[in-house]
């Protein structure tokens, strides 16, 4: 591959004060958020209008930091999981395995090959369910709490809840599932659950092109076609990751590109990529996934191979998995984009516990766009790029 | 295909490192396992060389502190206390490669911001810088990202307790 | 006993008095009841239940949300203008139930039968902007004061559709009298088929206005949740709030029945009483108003402005000659 040349840009400076873009300019200085109907949880962005046109944005992250890290440091290996499922409470599976493939590399535990296989249906079922609800949050956003955004919300929620039927099958639980552990699996596929997986998806697909004509109409499409546009070098230069990215033109999906679980066996995996990195292009990769997602799961269900789920033996005591130091990078490819785990592990007396656990999360980039993306657009397109974004603030605070 | 892809470039980091950055080692030795340390002044210019050959996604910075350890025996130096600064980039498409490589840093010392190669740096920095209080040079706002911005101390601190009191919080 | 009935009956002020308090608990209780509807039908539409629960079949829950909101504090921001901030919601109400006096439903229910309903129907809810940009103002919340700007703007852009709109009826009736273009239209068809057709044509730019002027998706702009929280009523709680929000289903609901009247014959209709095909007609348009709104997601307000000058306008600007001229080769209205 030739280097490529990097072409900046003319992105608006986000470190220039207000006054250097136009000192003359009569600005209303708007607080969007924490508490906004449309932030997604606690962002705050501080906008400067002009009229309604934004000149300058500063976003203010961290309302809903928990300490997450710190926490880690305390835990042992096992202890981890179900702390972390907090972080992306949209899509809690992928964040158990981000770490836990992290701890899995660092303590040299092998993976058998039907847990593999349940974590790779689990991650597509759970991308199906996050991608869901984003669609449903999107539409909101655009079409408020009282109009068609709430219909096509309630129809993703209604289809989420059968995901999550699922899950609680399987797990238990209907959110923080607490089912990987380092080696493997904790809970077993129960009988009759392919049938059920099956059964649901196929609800799903047949219902997907009911939404498709239900959002793209004229109205959706002159809300997002040319609103929010990322280019490509400012995708990379941010680290946007996931559908961010590939709708800016960027093919990279990590599941083709660096393939963990079983993604090296699946050839025909088809990356959704669009060039115009607008909110229609992320809508499309995103419907796009959705598809590929339920074709992932439906063809991998049939085919799990039998054996033991998990390679560790029995936890019996916390402090089973010792370490013996080092450092480990995993990242994953969620719903949202690269999710990474970077551990430091101690050796000996700290072999135990990580000696420092910093989680990469996707969102954090995505909603670092802010000052980039925002000027230039009008109030209603702020709220219409920050829904594209699908931030999800347990996980960019922690 | 992409496995010759993630080789090639694999092949062509560690000669980078080796030729410029001053790490040590045959040209196409395996790297540590940790990741190679580099000097702190080499950090900034790594970068670059690296986006202009192609790892061009940013994807992490972590910074861990290690405090100051006394000698098992009381005539024993002590170690003093430091930080290790690692980064992490990406190369994009198949055969996907990730580049990352450790800075250790005095208690005293700063190490170079990453602002004006990779805006993605922005964020991840001050995270570190607010967590666990390495000073980013050259960042044009380092300010706290998570913790409130009147608060004293740095979590992330190995030292620091978790039960820390901080009015009017705790 | 009778005879004094009548004669005071006849008294042209005692009658308006007689019908404006009809005419007012009327509309009133039929709004309180629109909004259970309405949210029953966008239960059933997003295939979940709606009120259930107060009442068999959650009848009773306008009863229980106008409880709730009586029982709510009363705010007031301490940098609002207190005078203003409870004029607005008055103000609102008002003038959507205005409205109502002119709207005939038969010949003999009709709160007052104006030579220039029309006039008074454009002039009424050109006012509405008012108390929301009063309201907005007086609130003194950034929110609300950009609401409030599109709200303005809105209104008054919409002001002109309308205004082009509803001439096409008045050529073609020659009378300014809501009761008599109705009346006009029992004798020689509904405005919505007659020739030359532009009744129709008119029709749809009156109704998209009449959505526009009623705030209601897609052009819900001013409200706009996701984006100004809660527009120009951020800062109104309990009952100002509830007046607020039934000047929109009264304005929404009048808009729908004089749609009915003015286009679609009004009283006009076999087998049944007039007042029941004026009623069913008013109920369809709202049905469909509702339907719009559960369906659709918001414009941007530039967008609103596109539309409304860039189409609404010049279609109502052809419409009107088209008519005249029309008419005109006719031998006139009539």
């Amino acid at each position: 591959m030739t280097p490529v040349a990097l072409a900046r840009a003319p992105w608006p400076d986000p470190y220039l004060n207000v006054d250097d873009y136009d000192p003359e300019a009569d600005l209303m200085v708007i607080n969007l958020g924490p508490q906004h109907p449309s932030t997604h949880g606690v962002f705050r962005v501080v906008l400067y209008l002009d009229g309604e046109i934004i000149i300058k944005a500063i976003p203010h992250p961290g309302y809903l930091h928990r300490g997450v890290e710190k926490l880690c440091e305390k835990l042992t290996y096992a202890q981890i999981t179900p702390i972390v499922d907090k972080n992306d409470y949209v899509a809690p599976m992928l964040n158990e395995q981000a770490v836990n493939m992290a701890f899995e590399k660092m303590l040299g535990v092998e993976v058998p090959l039907r847990a593999r296989y349940m974590r790779t249906i689990l991650a597509e079922i759970q991308r199906v369910a996050s991608h869901l609800l984003w669609l449903g949050t999107f539409a909101m956003d655009l079409g408020g709490a009282l109009g068609g955004g709430t219909s096509v919300f309630m129809y993703c929620f209604r289809e989420r809840e059968s995901i999550l039927n699922l899950f609680e099958d399987l797990t238990g639980c209907r959110f923080h599932y607490n089912t990987h552990t380092v080696g493997g699996q904790r809970h077993d596929i129960p009988a009759g659950w392919a049938a059920k997986v099956h059964q649901t998806l196929e609800a799903i697909s047949q219902r997907i092109p009911e939404y498709e004509t239900m959002l793209e109409h004229p109205i959706f499409v002159r809300r997002t076609k040319g609103v929010g546009v990322i280019d490509a070098d400012l995708a990379l230069e941010l680290g946007l990751t996931g559908p961010l990215l590939r709708a800016s033109g960027v093919d990279h999906d990590l599941r083709r590109d660096a393939p963990y679980h079983i993604y090296d066996q699946l050839k025909d995996l088809a990356v959704a990529v669009e060039s115009e990195g607008d909110c229609m292009a992320r809508y499309k990769v995103r419907v796009k996934e959705l598809r590929e997602s339920i074709r992932i799961a439906r063809m991998l269900i049939d085919n799990v191979p039998e054996g033991p789920i998990s390679g560790g033996r029995p936890i019996k005591q916390p402090g089973q998995f010792k370490a013996k130091g080092g450092q480990v990078y995993v990242g994953i490819e969620t719903p949202r984009g690269e999710l990474g785990t970077y551990l430091i592990a101690g050796g000996g007396k700290m072999g135990d516990t990580p000696y420092r656990l910093k989680i990469r999360p996707p969102s954090l980039h995505a909603l670092a766009c802010v000052p980039y993306v925002f000027p230039g657009h009008s109030l209603s397109d702020a709220v219409a790029i920050l829904g594209s974004l699908d931030p999800i603030m347990g996980e960019v605070d922690r | 295909m992409s496995e010759s892809e993630n080789n090639t470039r694999e092949l062509a980091f560690r000669r980078l490192l080796r030729a410029q950055f001053g790490v040590e080692g045959e040209p196409e030795a395996p790297l540590p396992d940790d990741g190679p340390l580099v000097a702190r002044e080499h950090h900034k210019a790594l970068a670059k060389a690296l986006q202009a050959a192609g790892w061009r996604l940013y994807v992490t910075c972590a910074a861990t502190h290690f405090p100051a350890v006394p000698g098992k025996k009381p005539t024993d130096a002590t170690t003093p206390e430091c930080f290790e600064v690692a980064t992490v980039l990406r190369s994009v498409g198949p055969g996907t490669h990730v580049a990352r490589w450790r800075v250790k840093l005095a208690a005293d010392e700063t190490i170079d911001s990453l602002v004006r190669v990779f805006v993605g740096a922005d964020w991840q920095e001050r995270e570190q810088f607010d967590l666990v209080g390495v000073i980013f040079a050259g960042h044009p706002d380092l300010r706290r990202l998570m913790m409130p911005e009147d608060w004293v101390g740095h979590p992330l601190r190995r030292d620091y307790a978790i039960d820390t009191p901080h009015a009017p919080w705790r | 006993m009778t005879d004094t009935l009548e004669e005071l009956m006849l008294n042209p002020v005692i009658r308006a008095l007689f019908w404006g308090l009809v005419m007012v608990t009327a509309v009133m209780t039929v709004t309180a009841w629109t909004t259970w509807f309405e949210r029953k039908f966008a239960g059933r539409m997003q295939s979940r239940m709606g009120p259930t629960l107060v009442g068999p079949a959650g009848l009773l829950q306008p009863l229980a949300d106008a409880a709730k909101l009586l029982q709510k504090e009363d705010l007031i921001p301490d940098s609002a203008d207190r005078f203003l901030f409870n004029l607005a919601p008055i103000l609102t109400v008002g003038f959507a139930l205005g409205v109502a006096a002119v709207v005939p439903f038969t010949p003999d229910i009709l709160a007052a039968d104006l030579d220039v309903g029309v006039l008074w129907l454009l002039a009424l809810s050109g006012l509405m902007v008012f108390p929301t940009w009063l309201g907005s103002w007086a609130s003194n919340n950034k929110y609300s004061l950009i609401s409030a700007m599109r709200a303005v703007a809105q209104g008054i852009s919409y002001e002109v559709p309308m205004v082009l709109a509803i001439m096409v009826p008045v050529i073609m009736t020659g009378t300014l009298s809501l009761s008599d273009i109705v009346a006009d239209q029992v004798k020689n068809g509904w405005l919505i088929y007659r020739m030359p057709f532009t009744g129709f044509f008119a029709f749809l730019v009156f109704f998209l206005a009449g959505l526009a002027e009623a705030n209601r998706i897609p052009f819900d702009i001013p409200e706009a949740e996701s984006e100004l929280v809660a527009g120009p009523t951020t800062e109104y709680t309990g009952m100002k709030f509830g007046l607020f929000y039934m000047a929109e289903y009264i304005h929404t609901l009048l808009s729908s029945a004089i749609c009915a009247a003015v286009f679609f014959g009004g009283w006009d209709g076999p087998f049944a009483p007039g007042l029941h095909w004026m009623l069913a007609k008013s109920v369809l348009l709202f049905v469909f108003l509702t339907w719009v709104r559960w369906s659709f997601l918001r414009f941007r307000s530039d967008q609103l402005m596109d539309i409304c000058w860039k189409y609404a306008v010049p279609a109502t600007l052809a419409l009107i000659p088209i008519t005249a001229l029309y008419t005109v080769w006719h031998g006139g209205a009539r």
